[in-house]
């Protein structure tokens, strides 16, 4: 499938404030798969990864624990099968392939926890929400899974959410952001 | 026009080299950077801001704050907005309010001549009789003569409005020395910190008195700015206090929004909104030149404004001796300073459009322009009612005093007592230090018990008791009424006369003389009213004013704007993979639900007979999709659909009604078995979300022995319907290793395969068209490829695609019902056609008590097949089924259509059962009154009742 184009459900290329404080990008077109499994199988230990936390595995994977016994792989796009693979299945496990059915943005910078705290009300304090943390909130009235992945120490969160509603959510986080200097182009402007 | 500003004050707010110009009723105006807008005018000698709201007697400054009754003006397309406290900008258009023709030449000021008919319960007692004139006469009248601004809604400029989330350790509502004190120790203590202050800048009283309170205040100031961990917010106000200290702040003329709401979860929060300095009732107390001290002194000291020429003063306590002192140095001839603590009195103020002369109690007339009283305080306590506390009354005080607050709830400054300004701050310390212990505890607790958050990096710090030296209580005399008669609520032009005969007609408990009067019901909430209204209720009543108790002040601490509370609305929409190809090729839009789907693409019957006779395809990615894994997915299905599923092979796809545990029908769709222990289960659209939490709902609860894995993956699949009697020659062209032909694919089968190139794909063989036709669930992220690929290489099929209203069609002429439309919160699976699926010898299905109960019964109403006997009239659903010589409804038409195959109209219809067999005539009651006959048919469906056409 690798000649195909994966068609993202946000038109909008990457935003960011001139200064630096605040960018806005999408990777709905990274790799993601979905593992539940119990924390005794395999697969549970193979992660290493305990409910509401992450951490970088040395191909680049962000394993995310997402829920009690459920975990959330990222990788670079086209990983999918390789994520698939990569894991035990013995046991009582499921991995399912959700690469097309989550929307996913990265919010950068300083002025990040700001600005998502405008449509999060989740306490995103450096204690209370550390780099790594992983956590499910309503973001613009919208479900979604969010992970602290700061990179270089600059503050970043990955949001994702149902695919169909990743135009909204874009164009709601943008919104957000325009008070930090992000110009919201006119065709996902909220106003 | 006069000018009234002083020479250069020490703590002046002034830029005095800026000029901002602006209008007042249409005249020009101007004024400098730190002017409000009643301190501009009132330097340009302006003495009149408004009219009285029911008497429409000329008002001029009170307060010269935010709680100033007499200052509420229109500012370009905003009403209401508080002149007291609101900065001036340049360009600004202000003017009055409730008035007409004009401010000096108000019609309404007639209301006097009928001042003796407007007392206490007027509207109550004029406007009872007859009632039918309350919707046609009264009400509009009234309304007219509502107070306030006017809303420019169709023509407003304002921007849009914002919200944020905050979750400070502390919050410290007040900015004066005691609130920025506290603010400072807890910040000192590690607590994260949001100081809030009302007015523009921090400071409190502090702000315009001496040079020793000034330098206090530069001292605070600095530290308060260069302390870490300290968010201060001014022009901001604390509107309420909700459960587990859920705190709504209103941040005002933020750079973005001319208001912010912040939701703020504290810690602890802190109580310090200074105290309100009372008005004194008396003859005369509402005349332009009757001001409160700490009017004259802010006046004076904050903007250079002299407020008068010659001054008699009310002095009961120190700020009414300060204000004299402020009075002098600004040139204001101080006539007589009437010091109440030694009995001394005012009984009158009297002019004709401002003050002239005032009345001693002693028998004297004093010529003046200026009448200032200093007669006591109010303790705001609104934001303590509203965590529980009912404030108790000290009559040597005289002033209410906290009782009882819960531990994340605290007080200090004047609320809590008195005190010189460092015993005030002493204790703002004291109080700050405490709520930042109290706060990190709980912060504490809660990084232990959130599984994202760190490892706390410290024990837990120890609790420590509330060893508060409590601020004393300064005895002061209780001045609330003269000897004479006066307006205790300015807003609602309601006298001391007004409650006194309230309370004779029996309206003797405060809260009830509350809402009879409408005192403190005004915009200011009671700041300046509460406690004179109820010490002319104890005067009355001659009891005790502790006897009295008050009335409880609820949120919002002061009034709110609409656009503040609404904030950012957002409205989520959903959007397949596939909206942008409907969109920029001519579809009509359809939001159903949160989803936007195409209705249609220009002509719906075209598209629906595309379809019988060629071949269509249709988005239908709304359709609910889960991923089911596991060795016990089929028990699963077999609790939670009304029939079998143990025995479903691998590729093969059945259909399932769910019901409710009352036996109505919930969902249906169809589920396919793709290997031995995994399934993808669709719902209807919109009831997907249920479906997953029901579903979870009981593998969590009823059955966690069960090995299932639930994945909603309705966004990540788009399903494309591809239908009509050519769709199989259509899909023979993309669908590679799957042999799509009727013997190796038969009618309710699944397969995965690739279509147009993109692996993965779950192709099944349902037909809710009634055509031959296959569903395609395809990787969202490539399905705009499979989607043009089935037009580009089918168009000498007569591909076309069709939207959700032809399906509609088609469906109806199908026969196929929707939950939801065709059933209803009653409708049992027996009488929805689904006789024939429900197995009432299962073990254990939900709802399977009410469906064996349901099967037993003979009176439900029954889903059937209708035809009008005119074939051109579409009686519209809902239209009632009624008995023929009477209105008795004996059934509803629940889908409608005009079928374009059969060239008739067609419905289906929930009857009562005795009009269920087929060739029953009955009666339609049209929307326009008519009355049509209809025979109910045979089947459900009226065209291919035996399925020939999407079994071949």
């Amino acid at each position: 499938m690798s000649e195909l184009d994966f068609v993202s459900p946000v038109a909008s290329g990457a935003l960011s404030a001139s200064g630096g404080g605040i960018a806005l990008e999408d990777l709905s077109d990274r790799s993601k798969v979905l593992v539940r499994a119990g924390r005794s199988t395999a697969a549970g230990t193979h992660l290493k990864v305990t409910y509401g936390h992450s951490r970088r595995r040395r191909d680049g994977t962000l394993i995310c624990g997402s829920r009690p016994d459920e975990w959330t792989l990222i990788a670079d796009p086209g990983q999918g099968a390789e994520l698939l693979a990569s894991l035990p299945d013995e046991g009582f496990v499921s991995v399912v392939d959700i690469t097309h059915g989550r929307a996913m943005f990265r919010l950068s910078g300083p002025d990040s926890v700001d600005a998502l705290a405008k449509v999060c009300n989740i306490d995103l304090a450096d204690d209370m929400t550390p780099d790594g943390a992983v956590f499910s909130a309503s973001v613009a009235k919208v479900t979604c899974d969010l992970v602290r992945s700061d990179v270089a120490d600059r503050r970043t969160y990955l949001i994702s959410c149902e695919r169909s509603f990743g135009r909204f959510l874009f164009a709601a986080i943008a919104d957000a952001c325009a008070e930090f200097g992000i110009d919201v182009p006119e065709d996902i402007s909220m106003h | 026009m006069s000018s009234n500003r002083l020479p250069i004050r020490g703590g002046e707010l002034l830029d005095r080299s800026t000029n901002l110009s602006f209008t007042w009723n249409g005249r020009a105006y101007s004024g400098h950077e730190g002017d409000t807008i009643a301190s501009a005018l009132a330097a340009a000698g302006v003495e009149i801001f408004s009219r009285g709201m029911k008497y429409h007697r000329r008002r001029g400054i009170l307060t010269a704050n935010h709680w100033d009754p007499n200052l509420s003006v229109q500012v370009g397309d905003e009403p209401n907005v508080r002149a007291g406290s609101r900065r001036l900008v340049d360009g600004m258009q202000v003017s009055a309010q409730n008035v007409w023709p004009s401010l000096r030449w108000d019609l309404g000021a007639v209301n006097r001549l009928v001042g003796r008919y407007l007392s206490a319960g007027f509207y109550y007692k004029t406007f009872m009789r007859p009632q039918f004139l309350w919707h046609n006469l009264y009400q509009r009248v009234l309304r007219k003569f509502a107070p306030g601004g006017r809303v420019h809604w169709k023509t407003g400029t304002h921007g849009e409005y914002d919200k944020r989330y905050a979750h400070p350790d502390v919050l410290v509502a007040g900015g004066g020395p005691a609130g920025m004190a506290a603010a400072l120790s807890a910040a000192e203590a590690g607590a994260s910190v949001m100081l809030v202050e009302q007015e523009p800048e921090l400071g409190g009283h502090l702000r315009w008195g001496g040079p020793d309170d000034l330098a206090v205040l530069a001292d605070l100031n600095r530290a308060v700015h260069s302390t870490p961990g300290i968010e201060v917010l001014c022009d901001s106000i604390v509107t309420g206090r909700y459960d587990h200290n859920w705190v709504a702040v209103v941040q005002r003329n933020h750079e973005i929004a001319p208001e912010r709401l912040i939701k703020a979860r504290v810690g602890s929060l802190i109580v310090a909104p200074g105290l309100v300095e009372r008005p004194y009732v008396f003859a005369g107390n509402d005349l332009p030149g009757v001001m409160l001290a700490g009017a004259v002194r802010r006046l004076i000291n904050l903007w250079a404004v002299k407020p008068g020429n010659r001054a008699v003063v009310l002095s009961a306590n120190s700020e009414g001796d300060a204000a004299v002192a402020d009075l002098e140095s600004a040139g204001v001839e101080v006539v007589a300073v009437l010091d109440a603590r030694a009995g001394e009195d005012v009984v009158g103020a009297r002019g004709r459009g401002r003050v002239t002369s005032v009345q001693t109690g002693d028998g004297r007339t004093l010529k003046a322009d200026l009448l200032v009283t200093a007669t006591g305080w109010t303790a705001p306590t609104s934001l303590l009612n509203m965590a529980g506390d009912r404030p108790v009354y000290d009559r040597i005080a005289a002033r209410y005093f906290p009782q009882s607050l819960p531990d994340n709830v605290l007080v200090t400054g004047g609320i809590a007592g008195d005190g010189s300004t460092t015993e005030l701050t002493a204790h703002g310390r004291e109080t700050g230090s405490l709520a930042a212990q109290r706060a990190l505890r709980l912060r504490h607790d809660r990084l232990t018990q959130t599984p994202r958050s760190a490892t706390p990096d410290s024990a837990l710090p120890a609790a420590i008791a509330d060893n508060r030296i409590p601020l004393r209580r300064s005895p002061h005399p209780e001045c609330y009424r003269s000897t004479t008669h006066g307006l205790v609520d300015y807003s609602e032009d309601v006298s001391s006369k007004d409650l006194i005969q309230a309370t004779g007609e029996g309206f003797d408990s405060i809260e009830l003389m509350k809402r009879y009067t409408t005192v403190t019901m005004g915009p200011g909430q009671g700041k300046l009213e509460t406690v004179n209204a109820a010490a002319v209720l104890a005067e009355a009543r001659a009891v005790e004013m502790a006897d009295i108790g008050t009335t409880v002040w609820r949120p919002p601490f002061s009034p709110v704007s609409l656009g503040a509370l609404a904030g950012r609305i957002f409205e989520p929409v959903r959007r397949s993979a596939l909206q942008n190809w409907h969109e920029t090729n001519g579809a009509t839009n359809l939001l159903a639900g949160q989803w936007v789907r195409p209705d249609h693409y220009g002509d719906p019957m075209t598209e629906a007979s595309n379809v019988r006779e060629n071949v269509g395809i249709i988005d239908v990615t709304p359709l609910g999709k889960l991923d089911l894994r596991g060795p016990d997915v089929a028990n699963l299905l077999d609790l939670v659909y009304v029939n079998r599923w143990q025995k479903l092979e691998v590729g093969r796809v059945r259909y399932g009604a769910m019901v409710a545990e009352d036996g109505v029908v919930s969902d249906d769709g169809v589920t396919g078995r793709l290997a031995d222990s995994h399934y993808l289960m669709t719902t209807t659209s919109s009831g997907a979300a249920a479906v997953w939490e029901m579903l979870e709902d009981w593998l969590q609860t009823y059955r966690p022995d069960w090995e299932v894995h639930v994945t909603p993956v309705t966004g990540g699949l788009t399903s494309i319907n591809v239908a009509g009697p050519r769709s199989r020659e259509l899909l023979e062209r993309l669908v590679e290793n799957v042999d799509l032909s009727a013997g190796a694919f038969p009618y309710f089968s699944v397969r995965t395969g690739t279509v147009s190139g993109v692996q993965d794909c779950i192709i099944w063989r349902i037909g809710f068209t009634g055509e031959l036709s296959y569903e395609l669930h395809v990787p969202s992220g490539h399905a705009l490829h499979v989607w043009e690929s089935l037009l580009s290489n089918g168009s000498d099929l007569g591909v076309a695609p069709f939207g959700i209203e032809a399906q509609r069609i088609l469906r109806l002429e199908k026969g196929h019902y929707i939950v939801g439309q065709d059933t209803d919160g009653l409708s049992k699976a027996s009488t929805a056609g689904l006789g024939g699926l429900v197995k009432l010898d299962k073990a254990d299905t939900i709802g399977l008590p009410e469906l064996r109960a349901a099967f037993e019964r003979t009176d439900l109403p029954v889903l059937v097949g209708l035809q009008p006997d005119d074939p051109m009239i579409v009686p519209d659903e809902a239209c009632q089924i009624v008995e023929a010589g009477s209105n008795e409804i004996l059934g509803r038409v629940t889908s409608s259509r005009m079928s374009p195959t059969l060239g008739r109209s067609v419905c289906l219809a929930q009857v009562d059962p005795s009009l269920a067999s087929a060739g029953t005539a009955v009666t339609v009651q049209l929307v326009d009154g008519r009355r049509i006959t209809a025979t109910v048919q045979e089947h459900h469906a009226h065209v291919d009742p035996e399925g020939a056409r999407q079994r071949v």
